[in-house]
């Protein structure tokens, strides 16, 4: 921006306070040492564990490991309790997301293409579980889960993992079938077309990335939780994230290190997949999901 | 008769359209609302009696008529005083930095021009693809002390005081967790300033922070708003985070609970804790709630 160009007649440039701002040299030094800082806050930590995954011996002050190793590679991908916990979680985070899809889409399909009473409301109130503290949320769902003789089963770590999957799952396909075009639903009316066959053909297909997007976010939101199903599901149900809070306790670093990348990997593969469709804008409505 | 089958239609449209809601709205009230007023009641001694882990819960206190004895007792603790203190200041300050942090990142993304601004575009979204509790221990192995941010600033010859196992070490993994929401909001309420509105201002001879200050700042003030609400509640309620790179005393409220209702079998305790945590986040809510009524229809749906 030229704003240089323009004389300014009652105070000097250098006169005042925050002129430095407007020189461009600045700015563009700024920049450059914002982003190094950012990269550095951001990505150092996770770089650190990365290394750890491959290190065997890594001691202070090396800033990178003194040995490296795969031994620790073997331990992991041996060990009962770490299968175990792999096997709990492909068990329930798909289920989670069937569910959600299956109680959530006729409502986003509703809410966008129904008047109703109370609709903006109710839209609203679907971030309800996005305005309680999570973790008094679960010791409360928990308390009447042992009421339910759900403390400790199966389904039980379902539900609590369903809670966190409802905004995503209606909000983003909301927005989905909001963004067809009526235009083209009206045409294969006038062209024969019945309200079943329109919904197949034209909308549907239509909104299909927004429905991706939101199941590949509900997924990651039931495969990623922790803490909901630490306190309902342990000592019984102990999904990839739970084991977690014991392995980075009781064992060496590259026991963490290892599960963790093992733990990431759904997640990275699947918002990779859909980063495309991310980026085109469904991403801050997705997030509250989490 | 026109009239009348237009008027049936309505209804079969509002009726149809409510059954399709009610799922997750069901869900909703069997999940958060039941749950939370049945601890509040619980919390206030009201005991049902055929749930056997209450009442043979550890420092039970049973009342028929509803009682603030439990929260009396929770007070008067100085340990759970210290708990919520922690909890409130690490919160307020995280909000805080997390609102600075977003917001400069956010401008640079949306005012910026160049490469660098679209290397920060992928760059913040990072802490999205990583699950909280991978979030936590990587802080713990960069962070702690002789860990690796010690052996890079050794070699640099800088003096280094780790933060992990340290209320610190919370903020900056609470501020480097909450990024890409703070982000993603903050910029979807700049996206909608025109750039010429800014120029203009320039051209009338407006500096850069009097632009923020004056422009930029009052038109964003919503998604400001539902960031530092959204964010509040989110390390309020936290447990992960606190847990694995906290002190061990103080703690903050979430993983006093969790040890209360899990480890100590005092369920009551916690779940009035629980219950007070809800207190504070409802006034954060009335903050959120006062902030997108006064918005347009938009302003929640982003």
């Amino acid at each position: 921006m030229t704003t240089a160009s323009l004389p300014k007649p009652e105070v000097a440039p250098g006169l005042r306070l925050t002129w430095f701002w407007d020189v461009p040299e600045f700015r563009r030094a700024m920049g450059l040492v914002l982003v190094l800082a950012l990269s550095s806050f951001l990505l150092l930590p996770l770089l650190t564990l990365l290394l750890w995954a491959f290190a065997d011996e890594w001691r202070y002050p090396g800033v990178v490991p003194q040995s490296a190793s795969l031994k620790w590679w073997d331990w992991v991908l041996t060990n009962g309790d770490v299968g175990s916990a792999v096997r709990y979680s492909f068990m329930t985070a798909p289920v989670v997301t069937l569910i959600a899809a299956i109680i959530c889409l006729p409502a986003a399909y509703s809410f966008s293409r129904f008047r109703f009473p109370g609709r903006r409301t109710l839209f609203i109130s679907l971030l309800a579980a996005n305005a309680f503290p999570k973790i008094g949320l679960y010791v409360a769902i928990a308390t009447l889960f042992f009421r339910l003789n759900l403390m400790g089963t199966y389904w039980g770590v379902v539900l609590i993992q369903l809670v966190g999957t409802l905004v995503a799952m209606v909000w983003i396909p909301a927005a989905g079938f909001d963004s067809v075009a009526r235009e083209l639903e009206d045409a294969a009316r006038d062209a024969g077309a019945g309200p079943l066959r329109v919904f197949w053909s034209i909308t549907l297909p239509l909104a299909m990335p927004a429905i991706v997007v939101a199941s590949f976010l509900a997924f990651i939101a039931a495969f990623d939780e922790a803490q909901g199903t630490l306190i309902v599901g342990s000592p019984t149900i102990v999904t990839m994230p739970t084991l977690m809070y014991t392995l980075v306790v009781n064992y060496p670093e590259p026991v963490g290190a290892i599960f963790s990348i093992l733990l990431s990997a759904p997640s990275v593969i699947l918002l990779l997949i859909a980063r495309r469709f991310l980026l085109a804008g469904y991403l801050a409505a997705g997030f509250k999901g989490r | 008769m026109a009239h009348r089958s237009l008027s049936d239609a309505r209804w079969r449209e509002a009726a149809i359209g409510l059954a399709m809601v009610a799922p997750p709205i069901a869900v909703l009230l069997f999940l958060i609302a039941l749950p939370a007023v049945q601890a509040t009641i619980f919390s206030l001694g009201i005991v049902p009696s055929d749930n056997l882990v209450f009442s043979t819960g550890q420092h039970l206190i049973k009342s028929d008529a509803p009682t603030l004895a439990v929260y009396r007792d929770l007070l008067a603790s100085p340990f759970i005083r210290d708990d919520l203190w922690l909890t409130i200041w690490i919160s307020l300050l995280s909000v805080v930095l997390v609102a600075i942090v977003s917001y400069v990142l956010a401008l640079y993304v949306r005012f910026g021009s160049g490469p660098l601004p679209r290397i920060v575009r992928s760059l913040y979204l990072v802490p999205m693809f990583v699950p909280v509790v991978i979030a936590s221990y990587a802080a713990i192995t960069f962070y702690v002390d002789r860990g690796v941010l010690a052996s890079i600033l050794h070699v640099l010859g800088l003096p280094f005081a780790s933060p992990a196992y340290k209320p610190a070490g919370v903020v900056i993994t609470q501020v480097w967790f909450n990024i890409p929401f703070a982000v993603l909001m903050l910029g979807s309420g700049l996206d909608g300033i025109e750039q010429e509105l800014i120029e203009s201002a320039h051209d009338v001879g407006a500096g850069f922070l009097r632009v923020l200050w004056r422009i930029v700042l009052p038109m964003n003030l919503v998604p400001l708003l539902i960031v530092l609400t959204f964010t509040f509640i989110g390390v309020v309620g936290s447990f992960t985070i606190p847990f694995l790179i906290g002190a061990n005393a103080p703690q903050m409220m979430g993983v006093a609970i969790q040890a209360y209702f899990s480890n100590y079998n005092q369920p009551q305790p916690a779940v009035a804790m629980a219950v007070l945590l809800f207190a504070i986040c409802a006034l954060a809510g009335a903050l959120y709630v006062w902030a997108t009524s006064r918005s347009g229809k938009h302003a929640v749906t982003v």
